[in-house]
């Protein structure tokens, strides 16, 4: 399976309009901090992390909605240079995006059709009489009955809304779909329909998803392979199914912890009354319970085998030299740490 | 834990989460009935005026709930679950609202019959409501610390006799422990913001904050986790958990189920404005009778990406301007029969225990059939 993305130490900065004054600019904030990950074909990766955390930027990105402040993104090989608009039309021939809100992103006075065929107007290279017959196959394929093409985004529902703009998204056939939020706004039951039609879209069009949610229990049902960010920074990937059963980060341990499922009886006890990052070094130091010296330092990736990598030092090969009496006790406070497998980068 | 309706409770322990049954011993406040109930709503039903006519938002709609109770309405948009709490508050304005019949029974007394001005010192200490759209219940000219100060003061002002009011540092101190608690993090910072400039998940915290400081005998929480990140959704469901220990009756409205199995005692299923089904959460989700709960449960995702497609009908909410014939479930439902269609099938009692709205349930097995 070959990279369709390849993100190389992606930054993406802000700047803070607080504070802000007439002869100095406000201080500056890193949304997304050195990210580096790849989307293969066909591949679902999945991305999580709280609020804040910088999802949706990375999203935006992908778009090019917004300008990396350092680092590189490829598509399909070719390095996009964000100044130039060609590569930036290249980016979104081949990447459709479908937000979360989808009474926000369907413009009202437009009619379901219309709607539809300002994407291929846009795509310049659909010839005009095809406009009706791609048409018709992507509603037939998002479910969008017939009926609903004449009516306007108020007369339907979410979930119709979400469908069309789904419809919108992949009329012109795109290789990456990035997905933010897509069934949040929804009912649970309309959730149920959207996700089981996005996993038939995918395996009839031949694309992969950029899927984006904080809800675990949607990401672990259609994601391939998941990403950890927390406050910019990604903590940890790996093949979905390992991240959920044997998360190594004490963060995604913390978070999966935290999942509510109709079959866990009884709520976790937070002991973290702050949660918030810590401005230099590992991120989620201050409230990290196994955090020790060394966490001050930004820390490097390990790989702990199978494409499974985790961004933290009690897994690096110093840690387990130094102090293989020390990673258990460390282990014991956060629950369930494991010495990694003997293999590292 | 000392507990009494008249006097303070205290604030540390209220607020610590902790997770556990009701408790036995607490104190009843006046009106309460011998079963402890706190809350009856008999046979709701209300009218929407519309440009299409009137609307039938609740259809019947009857419900209980005990002192230190959970009780969870869960169902889908455009179930009436929140056009129910806003009826328990008297929000509903009329027009376009009409309540065609019903009672609405607190500690006692019947809301529907109350002067405005006496609902109006039921508001806040005696029931309270968490909205799901935080930004439309928060002042927005006021700083985040005058309007938990308010409530604050509200709540010193009915306690009988009244308490004193905390000198200013103790106030704030007081509202800087529970922002942290809701995983605020800069508390400080925070107060001296407007709602405009929080985030979604921070505004939902705050008004969360301004309901529970209160201390109200019934809270009304519409979606009140919704949109937030499992972390803090656990810290507020914990926050919910020692409230209910403090003897503190809830109303949860949410579609989520994974929340309401974890924190309801009794879950009411509503589809289009009528509850389809109601009993103990954990028999209701484990069991479901009613086709339509069947159907949320399955909703869930489960599993992981090679996991089969999740079983749901295909069809859209119910219109409720233009409701089928007989059940109102019907047209999605995939065990529908005749008599489905035709007479709605009302609200029974199935072994004692539990309820449910369905032809194909047969009362003297329990089961669906």
């Amino acid at each position: 399976m070959g990279n369709l993305v390849e993100i190389e130490h992606l930054t993406v900065a802000f700047r803070s309009k607080r504070r802000e004054g007439l002869f100095h600019s406000g201080p500056s904030l890193k949304a997304l901090d050195d990210v580096s990950l790849t989307i293969g074909e066909n591949e679902t990766f999945g991305l999580t992390g709280e609020t804040g955390s910088g999802k949706s930027t990375l999203a935006k990105v992908l778009v090019a909605l917004y300008k990396p402040t350092s680092g590189t993104v490829r598509f399909l090989g070719r390095e996009i240079d964000y100044k130039n608009r060609k590569d930036i039309a290249f980016l979104r021939q081949n990447v459709g995006i479908v937000f979360q809100d989808p009474v926000r992103s369907l413009n009202p006075s437009l009619t379901v059709k219309e709607v539809i065929t300002e994407a291929l107007i846009a795509a310049k290279s659909i010839p005009k009489k095809d406009y009706d017959e791609r048409i018709s196959f992507i509603t037939k394929l998002v479910g969008v009955t017939k009926d609903l093409l004449p009516r306007r985004p108020r007369e339907l529902s979410g979930g119709q809304r979400q469908r069309i703009s789904l419809a919108r998204a992949l009329v012109v056939p795109k290789r990456l779909l990035v997905l933010d939020e897509p069934t949040s706004a929804l009912d649970v039951s309309i959730q149920a329909q959207v996700l089981n039609t996005l996993k038939k879209l995918k395996s009839e069009l031949n694309m992969s998803y950029l899927f984006i949610t904080h809800d675990i229990n949607v990401i672990k049902y259609v994601s391939h392979r998941l990403g950890v960010l927390f406050y910019g920074r990604l903590v940890e990937v790996g093949d979905t199914r390992t991240v959920d059963t044997e998360p190594k980060h004490p963060y995604t341990q913390s978070l999966i912890s935290h999942v509510l499922t109709l079959k866990k009886v009884g709520l976790q006890e937070t002991v973290i009354s702050e949660h918030r990052p810590a401005p230099t070094g590992c991120r989620y130091r201050i409230v990290c319970p196994a955090a020790f010296e060394r966490c001050a330092a930004v820390p490097s990736w390990v790989n702990l085998g199978d494409g499974h990598l985790v961004s933290c030092f009690l897994y690096d090969h110093q840690s387990r030299m130094e102090n293989q009496a020390l990673l258990p006790t460390a282990a014991g406070q956060v629950g369930s740490l494991r010495a990694p497998p003997h293999e590292s980068s | 834990m000392a507990i009494d309706n008249h006097g303070e409770r205290d604030t540390r322990q209220t607020l610590a989460p902790a997770v556990g049954a009701p408790p036995a011993n607490v104190v009843r406040s006046r009106g309460e009935g011998e079963d402890n109930t706190v809350l009856e709503i008999k046979d709701l039903t209300i009218d929407f005026a519309s440009v299409d006519g009137r609307v039938r938002i609740l259809n019947g709609v009857s419900l209980t709930a005990k002192r230190g109770e959970v009780v969870g309405i869960v169902g889908e948009s455009g179930s009436g679950k929140t056009t129910l709490g806003m009826a328990i508050l008297g929000l509903l304005d009329s027009p376009p609202a009409n309540i065609v019949s019903g009672s609405i029974t607190f500690e006692g007394r019947d809301l529907l019959k109350l002067k405005s001005a006496e609902m109006e010192k039921i508001h806040g200490t005696g029931i309270n409501m968490v909205f799901q759209e935080p930004l439309d219940s928060l002042n927005p000219v006021y700083t985040v610390e005058t309007q938990i100060a308010e409530s604050l003061k509200v709540q010193r002002k009915r306690q009988n006799p009244p308490i004193a009011r905390e000198t200013e540092g103790e106030t704030k101190k007081l509202i800087t422990d529970l922002l942290r608690n809701l995983c605020i993090d800069k508390p400080e910072e925070v107060l001296e913001r407007y709602p405009h400039e929080l985030s979604g998940g921070m505004r939902q915290r705050v008004a969360i904050s301004i309901s529970t400081i209160e201390k109200p005998r019934l809270m009304i929480s519409d979606e009140p986790t919704t949109g937030l990140d499992a972390y803090v959704q656990n810290r507020i469901l914990g926050m919910f958990s020692a409230q209910r220990k403090a003897g503190e009756t809830l109303l949860y409205v949410t579609h989520d189920l994974t929340i309401a199995s974890q924190i309801c005692d009794r879950i009411y299923i509503m589809y289009a404005g009528r509850v389809m089904e109601a009993g103990e959460t954990r028999s209701v989700l484990q069991e479901p009778l009613h086709p339509y709960t069947s159907t949320l449960v399955a909703s869930v995702p489960q599993g992981f990406e090679d996991a089969p497609p999740l079983s749901v009908q295909l069809g859209e909410p119910p219109d409720l301007r233009n409701l089928p014939s007989g059940c109102k479930f019907n047209p999605r439902c995939p065990y529908a029969k005749d008599v489905c269609k035709e007479t709605e099938p009302k609200l029974e009692e199935i072994l004692g225990r539990r309820h449910a709205a369905c032809w194909r349930v047969d009362k003297e097995l329990g089961k669906f059939s």
